[in-house]
């Protein structure tokens, strides 16, 4: 009899304890559930705010890294001109994904105002973010800066910054190994490349590195591949789809075995033959700056790792990746940009007042000359509004505007699926590490599309 | 006394010294638990706002996952070498630490501290060194095995991560064992070496079947670290080179998180939650078997 107490005490107990969880449960459900609730309540409480001054405070997810003091001493400068607004920066950490990092927030009721994505990501928020499409930079936009972003008819973000990528090289370097003031224009097949790379060795340097990280081999050099297809972002589509279907046949395809072709002249000359795993991305501004290598497969982004290592005076640009020994061949004179950072405006949890300010500060990036000072002096940022006519502050950057106003841009591939980098690229480290020749990388990225949902 | 009070009261003392641990026990393992179950039977992608139920789909998709089964093969190997060293290692300290050493203390204390760093700053530190110490040590002295980084080849790159989780906890079971030994009672040893037993026999049928308690605890302890070994494999060699070095709760969380295929990853967790349980449990009944009484 007393034990049977016992249990019905511990049972007594459990079951109250789980009508205290649902109980807790159940109001998170609404919230998230029905806006209704939370909207009346965040409007109730600017309500009372308003009487004070109007005061608003909003939030940003910042996903890239390497532009936080810009960003933070931006923020001050916004603060000025708008005394009521306070933006806080908040920061993804160092190897998470701002997918990961919004999704977490989102499940915990508690998103930022504002989230820096991926470009590929900002699909599967649209449910919860805002239509941007009404607001005035939408005008002043370059060309399909929002194409990826719209849905319905429906921008769904502002476009941030562009970045392109392709073989960074060392001028100095290159001058001394050409003897002469080195032509870029020059590189345009994998011979020429080749040769180049030949007269580095010749003055004594070493040709290049290449960074091994899975995330520069999977979701930058061979999407050159598919890029490369065709100049129309139809057809590149189609062979994505291929793909994805399993009918596309990349042992044979001319572009693919091009681009393996360059690739295998890159790990020739490679610096770090021996073991070309070990490298890590730190590696490459490194030997780059110092001029110890020529050249280096990385993106613009990498301005401020590259400029801490400077011994070229700042003398640095873009070689495109070529892809035959034909220079009219696209993609042998183009470089790869795409508009690579997106910031989107939660609807969800944000008041009105809230998005309002949101939007201010977006608008304050792109037309206040504070806001362009920011973007294109502070965070070396090539910015994609038409009306922002200040020239890129960083040669990297320079670079590659010079290429997209010469009309020498292929479209990064900004719409591949969100685990390609890693599974391909492990692919690629793969055949760099000879540890599989090109009949079985093709055969692994054929099957890694099959598995493609 | 206690009898005559209400049963409202004796709940409410229960409630009092368990309710908080209960309710958070509930709300932090059961309600995401069973909510996780639930979840396994969506196709969820982790942010869409609404999800269909899919029925068994996603379990089927695990078993046809031959990665997953690949890294859970992996997974029993880097397992198995490293509960077997853990454990050989830390007795072999233990017992060499109740030796009465001189300074056994700071020994004591040494070899535990690697149990205090962090296993994601431990992989760091370590990737520091099989990458650019060993590297270093091996060309200046021209030793050929130390001569490339270790975590660039598939191979070697287990073995590094076998090193570090065996210094990690060798130190940590180290501890039990030392308490183990204490424990074993000095007048049967005493009675041992009357009639005549030497070192090695008095810890062959003595110190050992004493110590079976403790080996249960150890064993217990590395064989569920090991399996759901995350930040290690992660910080030293993130799955590399090109994923030969991928763990199973790695591979799950890049299913779930990476490849947005929340379902298929929580029905892959569940099933290695369920892998693990046996294991561990068939572990602690059989062990339970070989304890003695002194």
């Amino acid at each position: 009899m007393k034990k049977f107490k016992g249990v019905q005490g511990i049972a007594a107990s459990l079951l109250l304890v789980s009508v205290v969880t649902a109980c807790g449960s159940n109001s998170s459900n609404g919230e998230a559930g029905g806006s209704s609730p939370s909207a009346s309540e965040a409007s109730g409480g600017s309500g009372s705010a308003s009487a004070s001054g109007k005061e608003v405070k909003i939030t940003l997810l910042n996903s890239k890294g390497e532009i936080q003091t810009q960003l933070e001493d931006a923020v001050k400068a916004f603060h000025e001109d708008n005394p009521n607004i306070t933006l806080e920066i908040q920061t993804v950490p160092a190897g998470g994904s701002p997918f990961e990092r919004a999704s977490t927030l989102y499940a915990s009721g508690n998103p930022p105002t504002m989230i820096m994505l991926d470009t590929g990501d900002v699909e599967k928020f649209k449910d919860r973010i805002l239509d941007l499409s009404g607001e005035k930079w939408m005008a002043d936009t370059v060309p399909n800066a929002t194409d990826l972003t719209t849905y319905d008819g429906k921008n769904y973000a502002f476009p941030l910054a562009i970045e392109g990528y392709g073989f960074i090289y060392n001028k100095a370097v290159l001058d001394q190994a050409v003897g002469g003031s080195f032509d870029p224009s020059a590189i345009t097949t994998t011979t020429a490349l080749e040769n180049l790379f030949k007269q580095i060795e010749a003055s004594g340097k070493k040709a290049l590195v290449i960074s091994p990280m899975d995330w520069s081999l999977g979701a930058h050099y061979l999407p050159l591949a598919y890029a490369g297809q065709s100049k129309d972002s139809a057809e590149v589509d189609k062979f994505v789809e291929s793909l994805k279907a399993g009918t596309a046949d990349l042992a044979n395809n001319k572009v693919f075995n091009g681009l393996m072709d360059t690739f295998d002249v890159m790990m020739k000359y490679n610096l770090d033959q021996k073991d070309p795993l070990s490298g890590v991305y730190e590696r490459g501004p490194e030997v780059l700056g110092k001029g110890e290598v020529g050249i280096w497969f990385m993106g613009n982004w990498a301005w401020p790792q590259i400029s801490g290592f400077d011994t070229a005076g700042g003398q640095y640009g873009f070689l495109p990746v070529p892809i035959s020994n034909n220079p009219d061949d696209y993609g042998n004179q183009e470089i790869s940009s795409a508009v690579s950072k997106r910031i989107v405006l939660d609807k969800e949890k944000s008041s009105p007042e809230q998005q309002e300010a949101a939007k201010k500060f977006l608008n304050w990036i792109v037309y206040e000359q504070k806001g362009q000072d920011f973007l294109v002096n502070k965070a070396n940022i090539i910015p994609a509004f038409k009306n922002i006519t200040l020239p890129a502050a960083d040669p990297l950057g320079k670079s590659i505007q010079d290429y997209i106003a010469r009309g020498k841009s292929e479209p990064s591939m900004s719409l591949l699926p969100a685990d390609h980098w890693s599974k391909v690229g492990a692919s690629m480290q793969k055949y760099l590490a000879k540890q599989g020749d090109r009949a079985s990388l093709a055969k692994e990225i054929e099957e890694y599309w099959k598995s493609v949902k | 006394m206690i009898a005559e009070k209400g049963a409202w009261n004796r709940l409410r003392t229960r409630l009092l010294f368990t309710g908080p641990t209960l309710l958070a026990f509930l709300t932090v393992m059961i309600v995401p638990f069973a909510y996780g179950i639930y979840l396994t039977f969506t196709n969820w992608d982790g942010i869409a706002t609404t999800h269909t139920l899919v029925g068994w789909r996603n379990y089927g998709e695990v078993f046809r996952d031959r990665v997953f089964w690949k890294s859970f093969g992996l997974t029993l190997k880097y397992v198995l070498f490293s509960v077997v060293l853990i454990n050989g290692i830390a007795f072999l300290l233990a017992y060499a630490l109740t030796r009465g050493l001189r300074g056994q203390s700071v020994f004591r204390a040494g070899f535990f501290v690697p149990n205090l760093v962090g296993g994601i700053v431990l992989g760091f530190i370590w990737q520091f060194i099989f990458s650019k110490v060993l590297v270093y040590v091996g060309t200046k002295a021209d030793i050929p095995i130390l001569g490339a980084s270790w975590l660039a080849d598939p191979d070697k790159a287990f073995w590094s991560l076998v090193i570090v989780t065996v210094w990690q906890y060798a130190g940590y079971m180290m501890v039990i064992f030392i308490a183990g030994l204490m424990n074993v009672p000095g007048d049967i040893l005493e009675a041992a070496s009357i009639d005549g037993a030497r070192g090695w026999t008095t810890l062959r049928k003595m110190i050992l079947p004493l110590m079976v308690p403790s080996f249960i605890v150890t064993i217990f302890l590395s064989l569920q670290r090991c399996f759901m070994v995350y930040d290690v494999n992660l910080s030293l060699t993130k799955g590399g080179p090109f994923k030969s070095t991928e763990f199973v709760s790695m591979h799950v969380y890049e299913k779930a998180f990476l490849s947005r295929d929340y379902g298929v990853g929580q029905a892959e967790a569940f099933v290695l939650f369920l892998l693990v349980a046996a294991i561990t449990l068939l572990q602690v009944y059989f062990s339970k078997k070989l304890e003695v009484e002194a």
